[in-house]
């Protein structure tokens, strides 16, 4: 009996390590992922910034003063005592750089542009600050901005210059004259660009191929308008989600037109011109189309009275098959359908094309305001040096510590430390470089190298293909192997439509765009709902005779100076 | 004092009962080896997620089904095969072959037949129950078999730590899950779990498997070693 009880534990003992070894066989190949990238940059020391690796010239000796103005929404929160005049910013830019930033006051970002605009009036202008295009415009004819060319190529730094580079008209827009007058706050231009979702599962339990052209498109609405893909035994599905504005991050006409090779709200270029898009015969077309769909029930009828949140309900509902949106539409609002299905998933595919010319999809440059310096201020290259700090040390970092001090903790998110400062951008190509860096670490299965956030998203779409977890599409839909970052990458190539206006609003753009737009609303509405399409052709002569032709005049005045 | 009797698991051939643990890991290693092939591929681009979700559902479906089936009539057979407690625990053990089954289909049960609310985690949900339902007649069949006093003492400690392994294993990837994408999403420490989570995730069937397995030689080890005499064996 002892004998055998010995060899039972023996057995034990084996079946133990024999089950270790399962776990070890199972583990192996996969290695741990890294949390940092080897430093390159130079060791800075200083009291406050110790140990963390940072670029940064010889600081102001003796330090000099700025004057700034900035706003801070109510939702901006503060970490400890730190307020806005004394912040991790603040701070850093006095240790590291010599410059102590003040503000000669703080708003909630509604009213910024009308406190500017007093400040102006007044004669109080801050040495360093935002300002819109129009205000930039005004501002560099009155003479009250420094002229930042010399100080732009003698300090501007090889980051903050490739940055600036990856959007072509950043710099030009900052250019008037042929002189800099301003730092363009540059973002990612192409996420503008709009991507079809289509819900995957109702196109698979239908068995439909993928769309590849605008006439498949036609078709998947169709059936998903008449073939209750939800499966609920009532006719309550539409094919495709418009909201009553028709553009939009979501549920928007835009990607639509495009594949009719129509691009509504950008100048393009004809015959060496530049012309509205709004007004060019594509249009006609994609409004037939768009009217056959309603006509047919594929569109909601009430979509002339449906905002964005009343669509994001019918998508929350499930009752939506298709939308034309940007690279994100996952986040928000898609995600939402898996609130009444938890199989559903929206695939994302590029705009298909109504003939054999392949569609483009259009974007307009993400610069829309520019950071200024007082031409009476003693010290314009303070401000590239701020710059150069962000784009050298901030924005382009692996290192987790960095990103932790200077943007954010991951245990306090809402607490986002870069909103204290106003010298931030964000680099144009960031979505689509960081795209492909996860993807191929997926494709290696190793995240060694990413930095914190995307070790995240690719654990993300880890646990969609290996745990089940079907709340993770999101994060595939996007940034996984077939994702809409991929979509945007073939349209950054030769698959996009850019605006070929860049440029400050023209006077009379100013003064009637507003309403032009508004009844190129009004017309697309009623001809979708039934108007005869003769109404474009109205549109256009009213459209040009109201103030377009001026504008496209004006325009083209601009254009002459900036090709 | 009265001396303990102890008997085999089972009253005769141990067949039934190593067909029932091979089935088990079988299952699971497919299940593993089906799943890290075609995540392999949607991850390198190589399929489209469409047809990794189409091939998946395919073959959840049909392999449930076929190990769900053939579960049930090892667990009836270990259960007439046995005797008093260990014949109870193999009865209860048969609710658990509803568990491969249930891997495809649990969100169509649960949110369309019965029509619970997803809550916005709907394959956490059913990835919940189809490990409840799965877990909690493994775990009651290998806590009869560790109080059982007629059985072989190496099986009692060996089903003890079975019973930390099933639930091991079930729950802590649940537990996981809710972590990284209800209480704390972005955390780097659960991003280490995570990866974890997804290997104890492959194991799900085979350790289960695996403790029956060795309960099975164990056992038939302890009936050779001990042979019982026709009138100890109670019917």
């Amino acid at each position: 009996m002892m004998t055998f009880i010995t060899k039972s534990r023996r057995r034990i003992i084996a079946v133990a390590g024999l089950l270790m070894a399962v776990l070890a066989l199972v583990s192996c190949g996969r290695d741990s992922a890294t949390e940092a990238l080897e430093p390159t940059a130079t060791v800075v020391a200083s009291a406050a910034f110790q140990g963390l690796d940072l670029v940064v010239p010889a600081p102001y000796d003796p330090p000099i003063s700025m004057d700034s103005v900035i706003s801070v929404d109510a939702t901006v929160k503060f970490l400890n005592d730190d307020d806005i005049y004394n912040n991790v910013w603040t701070r850093a830019y006095a240790e590291l750089l010599g410059i102590n930033l003040g503000f000669k006051w703080v708003v909630d970002g509604s009213m910024y542009d009308q406190k500017l605009g007093l400040s102006i009036n007044s004669g109080d202008i801050p040495d360093m600050f935002r300002v819109n295009g129009a205000q930039f415009v005004l501002l560099h004819e009155a003479g009250l901005l420094a002229d930042l060319t010399d100080v732009y190529a003698a300090e501007g730094s090889p980051n903050t210059r490739d940055i600036m580079a990856q959007d072509p008209v950043a710099l030009k827009a900052a250019t008037i004259g042929g002189r800099l007058w301003g730092i363009p706050l540059t973002d990612a231009s192409i996420a503008s660009a709009p991507v079809l979702w289509v819900r995957q599962d109702w196109l698979d339990k239908l068995e439909i191929p993928a769309p590849t052209s605008m006439a498949d498109v036609l078709e998947i609405s169709r059936r998903f308008a008449e073939e209750d893909p939800d499966g609920n035994g009532v006719d309550d599905t539409v094919g495709l989600a418009v909201t009553k504005e028709l553009w939009g991050p979501s549920a928007s006409l835009t990607g639509f037109f495009n594949g009719f090779h129509a691009y509504p709200h950008i100048w393009i270029e004809r015959d060496g011109a530049l012309t509205y898009g709004s007004v060019q015969p594509e249009m006609r077309s994609a409004l037939i189309a768009l009217q056959g769909m309603y006509k047919s029930g594929q569109i909601d009828p009430e979509f002339g009275v449906k905002d964005i949140n009343k669509v994001t309900e019918t998508i929350a509902q499930g009752k939506v098959g298709m939308e034309f949106g940007v690279w994100w539409n996952p986040y928000h609002p898609l995600y939402l359908s898996q609130q009444n299905e938890p199989d559903a998933y929206w695939s994302p595919y590029a705009i298909p094309s109504v003939d054999d010319t392949p569609a483009k999809s259009q974007y307009s440059s993400a610069v829309g305001s520019f950071l200024v310096v007082n031409a009476e201020y003693e010290h314009p290259e303070a401000l590239i040096r701020m710059i150069n700090f962000w784009t050298d040390n901030i924005v382009r970092t692996q290192d987790d510590n960095v990103r932790r001090i200077f943007l954010g903790d991951i245990n306090a998110p809402d607490v986002v430390l870069y909103k204290y400062t106003i010298a931030h951008l964000w680099e144009p190509n960031a979505i689509l470089s960081g795209g492909r860096l996860l993807r191929e670490a997926l494709a290696k299965r190793d995240p060694t190298g990413l930095n914190l956030d995307a070790q995240w998203r690719y654990r993300i779409i880890q646990a969609y293909f290996e745990q089940g977890t079907k709340e993770a599409w999101v994060e595939v839909a996007t940034n996984g192997p077939d994702g809409s970052v991929t979509i945007l990458e073939r349209v950054a190539e030769d698959m996009g439509m850019m605006n070929r206006f860049y440029g400050t609003p023209t006077p009379v753009m100013a003064e009637k765009m507003a309403a032009l737009q508004t009844m190129e609303v009004e017309m697309i509405t009623k001809i979708i709902m039934g108007d005869p399409i003769e109404r474009f052709d109205q549109f256009v002569e009213d459209w040009r005779r109201t103030g377009g032709d001026a504008i496209i005049e004006e325009v083209n005045v601009w254009y002459a100076d900036n090709r | 004092m009265q001396k303990k009797t102890v008997f085999p698991l089972m009253r005769g051939s141990h067949l039934t009962m190593t067909l029932l643990a091979a089935v088990t890991i079988v299952y699971g290693l497919a299940t593993v080896l089906t799943g890290s092939w075609l995540s392999s591929q949607a991850m390198r681009g190589l399929m489209t997620v469409s047809a990794y979700r189409t091939q998946l559902a395919g073959f959840e479906q049909i392999a449930g089904a076929v190990a769900s089936l053939l579960l049930l009539v090892l667990f009836v057979l270990c259960a007439i095969g046995s005797r008093g407690s260990v014949r109870v625990a193999f009865a209860t053990g048969a609710l658990a072959s509803a568990g491969p089954a249930l891997v495809g289909r649990a969100e169509p049960l649960l949110f369309r037949v019965i029509g619970l609310p997803t809550m916005g985690a709907g394959s956490v949900l059913s990835s919940a129950v189809t490990v409840l339902a799965y877990a909690l007649p493994l775990t009651i069949l290998f806590l009869l078999l560790a109080v059982g006093r007629n059985n072989p003492r190496g099986c009692r400690w060996l089903s003890m730590a079975s019973i930390l392994v099933v639930l091991g294993t079930a729950l802590f990837p649940v537990y996981v899950t809710v972590l990284a994408f209800l209480l704390k999403p972005g955390d780097p420490g659960v991003g280490a779990m995570m990866d974890v989570s997804s290997r104890v995730m492959q194991l799900r069937f085979i350790l289960p498997g695996l403790c029956l397995l060795v309960l099975s030689i164990l056992s038939a080890r302890y009936a050779r070693v001990h042979p019982a005499m026709p009138d100890q064996i109670p019917e």
